[in-house]
């Protein structure tokens, strides 16, 4: 228990009549790369998005790190700082630089000073290879060099666990191994990782465990080899059969 | 955000404070404060030095000298001098009224210092000669007055139509430009205008005689009622009286005030002639325009941020604020600010600092919408992943959201800039002398009507173009 980075129980979510998560359990271990796969509209980005809030759930508990994040009396700006997230839409500031985007938070959040976020943010940006960039605007990256800077601002708040949701999906496909590399470097770091991806190399490869969720309810979960050579669920063997087979 | 937010507030109760102030000092000791209609000649009207003249100008002038109180007229128009009147606004008015019962009901009148009656005036071609010949025709008078009544009250004897304005000079150019047939005034001013080159022709003898009075409003500045009674006999008793009347009334006056017309009947010779009641005409409505952008930027970028912050209460404000405001014409908000609220509250509020509460409200809000919408047409996704960094609403708003929403607003901003300009000459309903009231009122004593307006409207054309410059060279230095 003390060990659980993610700990959620019966967790519901509706918007409106459309009830969209039915009653979620779903924990993940402290240094777990949990991948979450299931078919469209299945409830994986709500479910995502509940760890952190950015939706409110219906009912159910969410904590992360002991915090219950679903009580509304939890300074939730303050929870945030250790979760970090990365988009599909990659989302970075587009009236900042490449370097003011990965430093506005430390610097706005008084935790690091000026200087220090600068020297963290060309530090970060070279982990993703993108220490020529510092100074260049968003809109002159290509999409995967705006989610390897997405990434390099989300770590700059030193977060204890990463979510990701599809971040390679609106990539052009030569982009997304580079995408994919920096994310297996963290993963190797030790870094907690939920991931909704499609990439099954990346499931295979580097999640310590796979959860298939379809209709707002986990149907499967087990290591990858488990999920992936031997799924038990029907709804499991026909998603792989169609995911594989594209 | 929250420092910057006070700042707003402060500067902006600072600027509205700062015209507020000068109420009390305009209402101090023994100064009264008197509406009248400035286009109402040889009444009142605006000599070729923009001095307020006439025959009640000398007459509150030399009865106040009399009785040791001092004036300070404000030049409302009839209309809204009335109702400022009754509002509280102002103490007392004299602009040519006529002592009816149904104005004894709010008002209460000096002693009658005039008599005159209603003739009928028709274009120097027209071929009505008696009130027969109206049938079927429509009949101009000036809101308010006396002549309206009368017309109101024979019109459908008659058959004819009527069409009001709020000043005599378009009561007059109806008749000319032939869109009425006939106009009804007091026979006072038809007289003065004629002789002055009004371009029309009295038709009828006076009827329906009235006589002019004085006025406060009922139970109230009973002191400067009696003390204008006391001077008014006085200025009989030693022929100041008949002086004032023979100078607007005789030959003398027309004919040198008709000269000084032709002097600067040319637009040189208009500008020339009028450039300093020009000047601060344009003075009064840059002042307006300026103040006015300052209170209603910081009024709806106000409002604009409520109605996108995450709780349903301060969205509820916003949309009600920009829809009461958005929604109410510019005139109605004016008159309502003015005249209604001081009626209600007892409190006067100075007509300047009444145009920029009704600039701030009505222009705050158009702006309002435009900051919401600017805000957000900024994509959702910055701001979600601005929150799940850990920057709370404020600050993501403020180095994020903003920075992109406000070069989205910008061109709105430049659109309202100019809006606002525009607007402060509505203004001219509650009596203030920019650019438009001043027109007006040079206007009504030289009657040149086109030239005038034109002058005008060339001007207010320059100010839009030079503000439009300056705001695109805002824009520029933003966008870099
Ligand atoms: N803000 C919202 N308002 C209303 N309905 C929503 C909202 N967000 C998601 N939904 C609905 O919730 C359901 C699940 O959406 P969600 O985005 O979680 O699916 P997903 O598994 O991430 O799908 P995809 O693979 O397409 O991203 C869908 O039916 C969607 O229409
Ligand atoms: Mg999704």
């Amino acid at each position: 228990m003390a060990n659980l980075k993610v700990d959620v129980t019966d967790l519901n979510k509706s918007f409106g009549d459309n009830h969209v998560l039915k009653g979620i359990d779903f924990k993940v271990a402290n240094n777990e790369v949990v991948v979450l796969i299931g078919p469209s509209g299945s409830g994986k980005s709500t479910l995502l998005r509940c760890l952190n809030r950015l939706e409110n759930p219906t009912s159910g508990k969410v904590s992360i790190d002991g915090k219950d994040i679903s009580n509304t009396k939890t300074n939730i700006d303050q929870a945030r700082e250790n979760i970090g997230m990365v988009f599909q839409h990659f989302n970075l500031f587009n009236n900042l630089t490449v370097g003011q985007n990965v430093e506005l938070a430390p610097v706005e959040l008084g935790k690091l000073s000026k200087e220090d976020a600068a020297a963290q943010a060309k530090k970060l940006l070279t982990t993703v290879g993108l220490e020529d960039k510092y100074s260049a605007k968003p809109q002159s990256l290509s999409g995967g060099q705006k989610q390897r800077v997405a990434i390099a601002r989300a770590l700059a708040m030193n977060p204890d666990i990463m979510l990701f949701d599809e971040p390679t999906s609106a990539l052009d496909p030569e982009m997304v191994g580079d995408v994919l590399e920096v994310m297996k470097k963290l993963a190797k770091e030790g870094m907690t990782m939920v991931v909704v991806t499609h990439e099954m190399g990346f499931a295979k490869e580097m999640a310590d465990r796979v959860v298939f969720m379809a209709d707002g309810v986990v149907v499967e979960e087990g290591k990858p080899e488990a999920v992936f050579d031997h799924p038990k669920n029907e709804r499991t063997k026909a998603f792989l059969d169609k995911v594989i087979n594209v | 955000m929250k420092i910057r937010l006070k700042l707003f507030f402060a500067l902006f109760f600072a600027t509205l404070g700062m015209f507020a102030w000068h109420a009390p000092q305009v209402h101090a000791a023994t100064t009264y404060t008197i509406g009248t209609d400035v286009t109402f000649p040889p009444f009142v009207y605006a000599n070729s030095n923009n001095k307020y003249v006439g025959i009640d100008m000398e007459l509150i002038r030399s009865i106040a000298k009399e009785e040791g109180f001092k004036v300070n007229i404000k030049p409302l128009g009839f209309n809204a001098a009335v109702q400022s009147l009754s509002s509280g606004q102002i103490d007392g008015v004299i602009a040519g009224m006529t002592i009816t019962d149904e104005r004894k009901q709010t008002l209460n009148f000096s002693t009658p210092y005039y008599e005159s009656g209603i003739v009928m005036a028709v274009a120097p071609s027209s071929k009505i000669t008696s009130l027969k010949g109206l049938k079927g025709k429509t009949v101009a008078v000036k809101t308010g007055t006396q002549g309206a009544t009368y017309a109101n009250s024979i019109k459908d004897k008659y058959g004819f139509k009527i069409v009001t304005f709020d000043d005599s000079d378009n009561v007059y150019n109806d008749v000319k430009t032939g869109n009425s047939a006939a106009c009804f005034d007091d026979s006072a001013v038809l007289n003065y205008g004629v002789k002055t080159g009004l371009g029309l022709k009295i038709v009828t003898k006076p009827t329906d005689v009235g006589q002019y009075g004085f006025a406060v409003k009922k139970g109230q500045n009973q002191k400067l009622l009696k003390m204008f009674n006391a001077g008014l006999a006085k200025l009989k008793k030693n022929g100041k009286y008949d002086q004032i009347i023979k100078k607007y009334t005789g030959k003398a006056a027309t004919t040198k005030t008709s000269k000084s017309n032709s002097e600067g009947s040319t637009f040189f010779g208009l500008l020339r002639q009028n450039q300093k009641a020009i000047l601060s005409g344009i003075l009064e409505t840059l002042k307006l325009t300026i103040v006015s952008i300052i209170c209603a930027t910081i009024f709806g970028i106000l409002v604009g941020l409520l109605g996108v912050l995450p709780n349903k209460f301060a969205r509820g404000i916003s949309t009600t604020i920009v829809y009461i405001f958005r929604g109410l014409p510019l005139l109605v908000l004016a008159l309502f600010i003015y005249n209604g609220v001081p009626s209600l509250t007892g409190t006067k509020i100075p007509a300047f600092v009444a145009g920029i509460i009704t600039l701030t409200l009505n222009e705050g809000a158009y702006t309002a919408a435009f900051v919401k919408g600017g805000i957000e047409a900024v994509d959702i996704g910055q701001m979600e992943a601005a929150r799940s960094l850990g920057l709370p609403f404020g600050k993501a708003m403020g180095k994020v959201i903003l920075p992109q929403g406000i070069k989205i607003m910008i061109p709105s901003f430049i659109n309202q800039f100019i809006i606002t300009l525009k607007d402060t000459s509505i203004l001219s309903i509650i009596g203030i002398l920019e650019l438009t009231q001043t027109g007006k009122i040079i206007i009504a004593r030289n009657l040149e009507g086109f030239k005038v307006w034109a002058i005008i409207a060339v001007i207010y054309l320059l100010i839009i173009t030079l503000l439009t410059l300056l705001s695109k060279w805002v824009e520029r230095r933003i966008n870099d």
